[in-house]
């Protein structure tokens, strides 16, 4: 008997730290990247300094993106039909501090007009993804904008509650820095997860936040900009999370779990082997 | 190894068959938790039977009781006993891990997609006649207003719409506009996605808010080229004509 109990000890121990393996290693595989038609972008965790200078770092390489499709604006005018950036590419990291965001998409020509600007929610209310203009039934908050342009090589942090209600914070959080290359634009954004400015969307990790996109290819057609202001493309509303660190207290939960498992057994062998329950 | 554990796993497996296979043949498919709860009644009801008289509980534990045991075990039923034994606590750590890591999806969204209209636009009536002409002026006025998310075919596909979420309505089909009242669309064309209520999820519809541009006239013409171009007939409450 004692040997029977020490070769299930011998295994108790063995599946203990088989479901650590097992659990660990599911835990820290990040899913296969998501395929055209995502609804979130998750700002991956990472150790030490983010590439936020550098939109071609090999940091970003290992980093799965989402992908968004966009649309010509339409909802309100001035209106356009058909816009060059017909889809984007996100990739996120944070490393408890702060935040970098890539945008990667098409655009045949680099032109000094090209922008690229993301959009948040701030605050708990809802906004609208154009502006955060007026809802009728809902009572909407204000939206974040971060606002790119390749002629100023800098980013703008703005905010707006409504059409015509978009103006340049007062205070500024936010940096950027745009490369393009062989028809791809790669622009990083980057700021700090929380900021004092009650104007800037604050992510916390773990908690899902809102996020829309609009580009602008910034050609000169027939001596005009073919898109500007209102001319863009857009996405409407996606979702955007911080990683949030390993919660280390669920391996304790689990490791209670297989204690107890195991004692559970032990038990019931122990009664079945005195011939107690049979 | 036959008896009343294997017949009862039979029950089981067949009873698991029949509702969620051979059921759903002639009639609509059992959710999930009812097949469940439908197999916990056939469990308790194998095991009452099981443990009704004390010959009866021994021709149905013993050999799990004796397995378990380990008395006597060699080779094959040996290593079979110590794989139950290891399975045991992995299946409850492995449960205890899954119930407790925090969820990666986004929060689940219940959008109503066709909400209650105001009072003020129920029961209004189109005031423009079908004519010919009406419908074909609103099938124009659809093409340079409404076809670049709703598409020139009324099917929800047009060159706009790959980029929204939620995408824009597909006119052709059944659940849309047959099931509404001219009122109801006269109501979301002048609003737009700004008017929806709550449970709408306004802040997330592209649907411009047409009264700024357009006339009412516009739009009653834009529905009756709507339901003409989608061989649709909006909902009535009475019988027409």
């Amino acid at each position: 008997m004692l040997n029977g109990l020490g070769s299930l000890r011998t295994l108790s121990l063995i599946g203990l730290f088989g479901v650590l393996g097992f659990s660990s290693a599911f835990a820290n595989e990040p899913p296969a990247s998501e395929e055209p038609g995502s609804v979130s972008v998750r700002l991956y965790q990472l150790e030490g300094s983010l590439p936020s200078e550098d939109p071609n770092s090999s940091q970003w390489d290992s980093v799965p993106s989402s992908e968004f499709n966009l649309a010509p604006q339409v909802h309100w005018p001035p209106r356009i039909q058909e816009v060059t950036v017909k889809s984007v590419k996100v990739k996120g990291v944070h490393n408890g501090q702060e935040m970098a965001i890539l945008v990667e998409y098409a655009d045949p020509a680099e032109d000094a007009a090209d922008a690229a600007a993301l959009e948040f929610m701030v605050g708990d209310k809802p906004a609208h993804f154009a502006h955060g203009q007026k809802m009728l039934q809902v009572e909407g908050g204000p939206v974040n904008i971060w606002y790119w342009k390749n002629e100023s090589g800098k980013a703008v942090d703005m905010s707006a509650k409504g059409f015509k209600t978009l103006e340049t914070q007062p205070h500024q959080d936010i940096q950027a820095k745009g490369v393009w290359e062989n028809g791809i634009w790669k622009v990083v954004f980057s700021r700090l997860l929380k900021t004092e400015d009650d104007q800037d969307v604050q992510v916390e990790e773990g908690e899902w936040r809102s996020v829309a996109f609009a580009f602008w290819d910034g050609a000169v057609v027939d001596g005009l900009v073919k898109e500007k202001g209102g001319q863009k493309a857009v996405s409407t509303w996606w979702y955007i999370r911080a990683e949030p660190s390993a919660d280390n207290s669920i391996f304790g939960w689990v490791i209670l779990g297989l204690v107890l498992a195991t004692a559970f057994e032990l038990v019931i062998v122990r009664k079945l082997r005195k011939g107690q329950a049979v | 190894m036959k008896g009343p554990i294997i017949s009862g796993a039979i029950i089981l497996a067949g009873m698991f068959i029949f509702l969620k296979f051979l059921l759903p043949l002639v009639t609509a498919p059992l959710p999930a938790s009812l097949i469940y709860l439908y197999l916990a009644l056939v469990l308790s009801g194998i095991l009452i039977y099981g443990t009704m008289s004390a010959s009866s509980l021994e021709a149905m534990m013993g050999p799990v009781f004796r397995f378990l045991s380990g008395k006597g075990q060699t080779g094959a039923s040996q290593m079979a006993r110590l794989a139950v034994l290891v399975m045991f606590p992995l299946l409850v750590g492995w449960q205890t891990y899954s119930r407790l890591v925090p969820s990666d999806l986004p929060p689940a969204e219940n959008r109503t997609i066709h909400p209650a209209p105001p009072g003020e636009f129920v029961g209004l009536s189109n005031p423009y006649p079908k004519t010919p002409e009406n419908i074909m002026m609103g099938k124009g006025l659809y093409a340079a207003y409404c076809s670049p998310c709703h598409g020139a075919n009324y099917d929800g596909k047009g060159p706009a719409a790959p980029g929204f979420n939620p995408p824009p309505a597909n006119f052709s089909d059944p659940g849309t506009i047959a099931q509404l009242q001219e009122a109801y669309l006269f109501w979301r064309i002048k609003k737009g996605g700004v008017g929806l209520p709550v449970e709408g999820m306004p802040w997330k519809s592209a649907m411009p808010r047409w009264e700024d541009e357009l006339p009412e006239e516009f739009i009653w013409k834009i529905i009756m080229g709507e339901y003409d171009g989608a061989h649709q007939t909006p909902r009535t409450w009475e019988e027409e004509e």
